[in-house]
């Protein structure tokens, strides 16, 4: 059986979660690997989520929010911006590829972009395979 | 994940066919109703009907339910329903989670068994997450009755008036320096033919005179801070920069209507109709100008013996604008009408591409304008009619050539004079304007409505409003609709006098605040206060909006989130992963 990649997207909910939504209603489909939770605002993305992310399964993190200078709350995003790239650093030196943290601007309006980036970095994910600690899991949770 | 002591009922929604055609709502009501906290999982054809509703609100009071999961459609579409169902049957609305299994499962996934076992996941993560909701109480807070109107348009007149007449306070508010927008530009008005000045100068008279009204001509908006209710606006002259405080007026709103507008499309963006290259190419809005004098003429001051009109410039089109402009077809008949009047032996054609006679009384003008001798030809989208000099032969000044869709034979036309429909496109500050407010803007630039359909006045930012034509093209009859529905709205609010707000902020746990202060400088809205005593930061709930940038900064993990804390937020990652 192929590899399915399961990722979570962390959505903020002004512009990314609503351009998710109009992918939606414009019936523009992606793959179903991304599962998606919704904070207000980017700014909102605690660290500790991508790493419960990583530990709890997931192959890949995708983080949107507006672009620069649209955040909902004026400068959010521009937090999340240093944050993350931060947060990549330490994730790629314990050994968790760059490529399985990304970190996307996805306005109200860009559903079409969000199916483009869900399917490119599913892609992506499938060509690099299980990320490493959801490797080593490897038990059915539910038996947790 | 700990096991907490609750009792959760799951809804799953089919949406008629919308969400079960590709989701087995069955397997995830068989799959759901195995959690452990799960008391009840049900399906239904349409949970926000009012059946649906009632076998929450039925389930709450009989089984004793303590917090609700419905998995159906976007929280942005209806967890307000819900919340309010919760309400009805005593249950705090915040005991309340969505899964959005239609617009981010069932409508982008064709493959059945992989839409339910994401559905699966979805409603797990949401079943988690409220297991860890806490009731949480809605603060009241004052509305202030006055009321702030951007743009002095028809629409903002309309708005303003209504406003007045009710008895409330309005700033009216325009860059320009009179009254009037882009309708002051218009002579008569399609399909009736009665005068854009008639329609203006009555709102116009009864604004200058309202006690309630107090007209800010030649002035933007600088800032807006605030909230619902209470809304501190800055307002400066439209000559003034940002630095120049001095000149600034302050004032104190509950609501804002933003009706400023459209621009008309730039017709030198197309070069193909030669615009600015031939003298007697002109714009529908130059054409209004000639109108409104009084005269018809081609530059030399020749009457003209034919006009060509031509649709859809810059609309409809994949190289300009997509959308359809909606008033251009009707403009271009009354455009016949009135050359007709104005020159009776004058010869018109108009060329368009679809005949777009959709409102009430267009298709009537459409039957009227074809009586009156009109050449009508139809041609295909992207292949423009070419409009070229006429030679010393002719009696003309151009001559227009049009692969006619209709005869399939290629017609060429005579004209003096060409009229090209420009379309309406957002304003240039539209951008601006939707940064100071706080709403968004679809890909054209319109700004986005709450709901398109079923709240088509409200942004996402409560206590803004929209109307007219900066929220897409439309004509009067909408636009005049739309600002008395937002004047309608804030009237309903204001009635109340009080409203609630969200009840979702960010709280400090004192006993864990180092007093390292990060978290001051990064609230963006400066809700954040140190308590020099106590060495402490605290948050002022009311000026805080949610963002949580600083619950994620707090190096001592001091800041709650409320509705999105740390263990909600882990148990729905777990939940949606598993």
């Amino acid at each position: 059986m192929s590899f399915e990649p399961r990722i979570l997207g962390i959505l903020c909910n002004w512009c990314s979660y609503a351009g998710a939504d109009l992918a939606g209603t414009s019936r523009i489909h992606y793959p179903p690997n991304i599962r998606v939770i919704r904070v207000m605002c980017s700014a909102r993305v605690d660290p500790t989520f991508v790493v419960k992310a990583l530990v709890s399964g997931a192959d890949g993190v995708l983080i949107c929010g507006c672009h620069p200078g649209d955040c909902h709350y004026s400068e959010g995003n521009y937090k999340t911006m240093r944050r993350i790239p931060l947060l990549k650093k330490v994730l790629t030196d314990l050994g968790i590829e760059d490529e399985r943290v990304r970190l996307e601007w996805i306005s109200a309006s860009e559903g079409q972009r969000f199916a483009d980036i869900v399917k490119d970095m599913t892609e992506r994910i499938r060509a690099l395979g299980p990320s490493r600690i959801s490797a080593e899991l490897d038990v059915d949770p539910r038996e947790k | 994940m700990e096991s907490r002591e609750c009792k959760i009922g799951v809804y799953i929604c089919n949406c008629g066919t919308n969400i079960a055609k590709v989701v087995d709502c069955e397997a995830v009501r068989e799959y759901i109703s195995e959690l452990p906290q799960v008391a009840i999982a049900r399906t239904y054809k349409y949970m926000c009907s009012n059946p649906g509703q009632e076998l929450i609100i039925q389930d709450i009071k009989e089984q004793g339910l303590d917090r609700v999961v419905v998995a159906a459609c976007s929280p942005r579409m209806h967890e307000r329903t819900f919340r309010a169902a919760l309400q009805t049957a005593g249950l705090n609305p915040y005991m309340f989670e969505m899964a959005n299994i239609r617009e981010q499962c069932s409508w982008v996934h064709d493959d059945p068994q992989a839409a339910t076992e994401k559905a699966k996941a979805l409603t797990q993560a949401a079943v988690f997450r409220v297991a860890y909701h806490e009731a949480l109480e809605q603060m009241m807070v004052d509305m202030c009755p006055n009321t702030l109107v951007i743009g002095a348009g028809i629409a903002g007149l309309t708005a303003a008036l209504e406003l007045a007449d009710a008895g409330q306070k309005v700033y009216l508010l325009d860059k320009q320096d009179h009254l009037g927008g882009n309708l002051a530009r218009v002579d008569l008005t399609a399909p009736y033919l009665d005068s854009a000045r008639d329609l203006l100068t009555e709102r116009i008279t009864r604004v200058k005179t309202s006690d309630n009204i107090e007209l800010l001509l030649n002035s933007r908006l600088q800032e807006l801070k605030g909230y619902v209710g209470n809304f501190s606006a800055t307002l400066v002259s439209v000559d003034s920069d940002d630095t120049e405080e001095n000149k600034a007026q302050k004032i104190e709103v509950g609501n804002v209507i933003v009706c400023t507008g459209y621009k008309e499309f730039p017709a030198e963006r197309v070069t193909h109709f030669g615009y600015g290259k031939l003298p007697n190419v002109i714009t529908s809005f130059d054409f209004e100008k000639m109108l409104r004098a009084g005269r018809i003429e081609c530059k030399d001051g020749e009457i003209p013996n034919y006009v060509a009109i031509i649709h859809c410039v810059g609309s409809r089109s994949p190289e300009y604008h997509g959308y359809c402009s909606r008033v251009c077809c009707m403009t271009a008949l009354k455009y016949v009408h009135e050359i007709k009047s104005a020159i009776p032996s004058c010869y018109v054609s108009d060329l368009y591409i679809d005949m777009h006679a959709f409102g009430k009384g267009h298709e009537d003008f459409y039957r009227r304008t074809s009586e009156v001798k009109t050449m009508f030809l139809m041609f295909g989208k992207g292949d423009h009619p070419i409009i070229r000099s006429a030679g010393p032969k002719d009696d003309c000044q151009m001559l227009i050539e049009v692969n006619e869709q209709l005869s399939g034979e290629v017609i060429e036309i005579p004209a003096d004079l060409v009229i090209l429909m420009v379309g309406m496109e957002a304003r240039e500050d539209a951008t601006e304007t939707a940064r100071l407010v706080n709403i968004s803007q679809d890909k054209d630039g319109w700004f986005i409505e709450s709901h398109p359909k079923l709240d088509p006045v409200a942004t996402t930012t409560d206590g803004i409003y929209i109307a007219g034509t900066c929220v897409a093209p439309k004509d009067i009859p909408d636009t005049v609709a739309q600002a008395r529905a937002a004047a309608g709205r804030i009237l309903a609010k204001i009635a109340k006098g009080k409203i609630a707000v969200d009840a979702i902020y960010a709280e400090i746990n004192e006993d864990s605040c180092s007093g390292c202060r990060i978290c001051n400088e990064l609230c963006p809205y400066s809700a954040i206060e140190f308590d020099d005593e106590k060495k402490r930061s605290h948050v002022l709930s009311v000026m805080c909006k949610a963002c949580g940038a600083c619950v994620a900064a707090c190096p001592s993990g001091a800041i709650k989130g409320r509705h999105f804390t740390d263990q909600q937020m882990f148990a729905q990652i777990e939940g949606v992963l598993r």
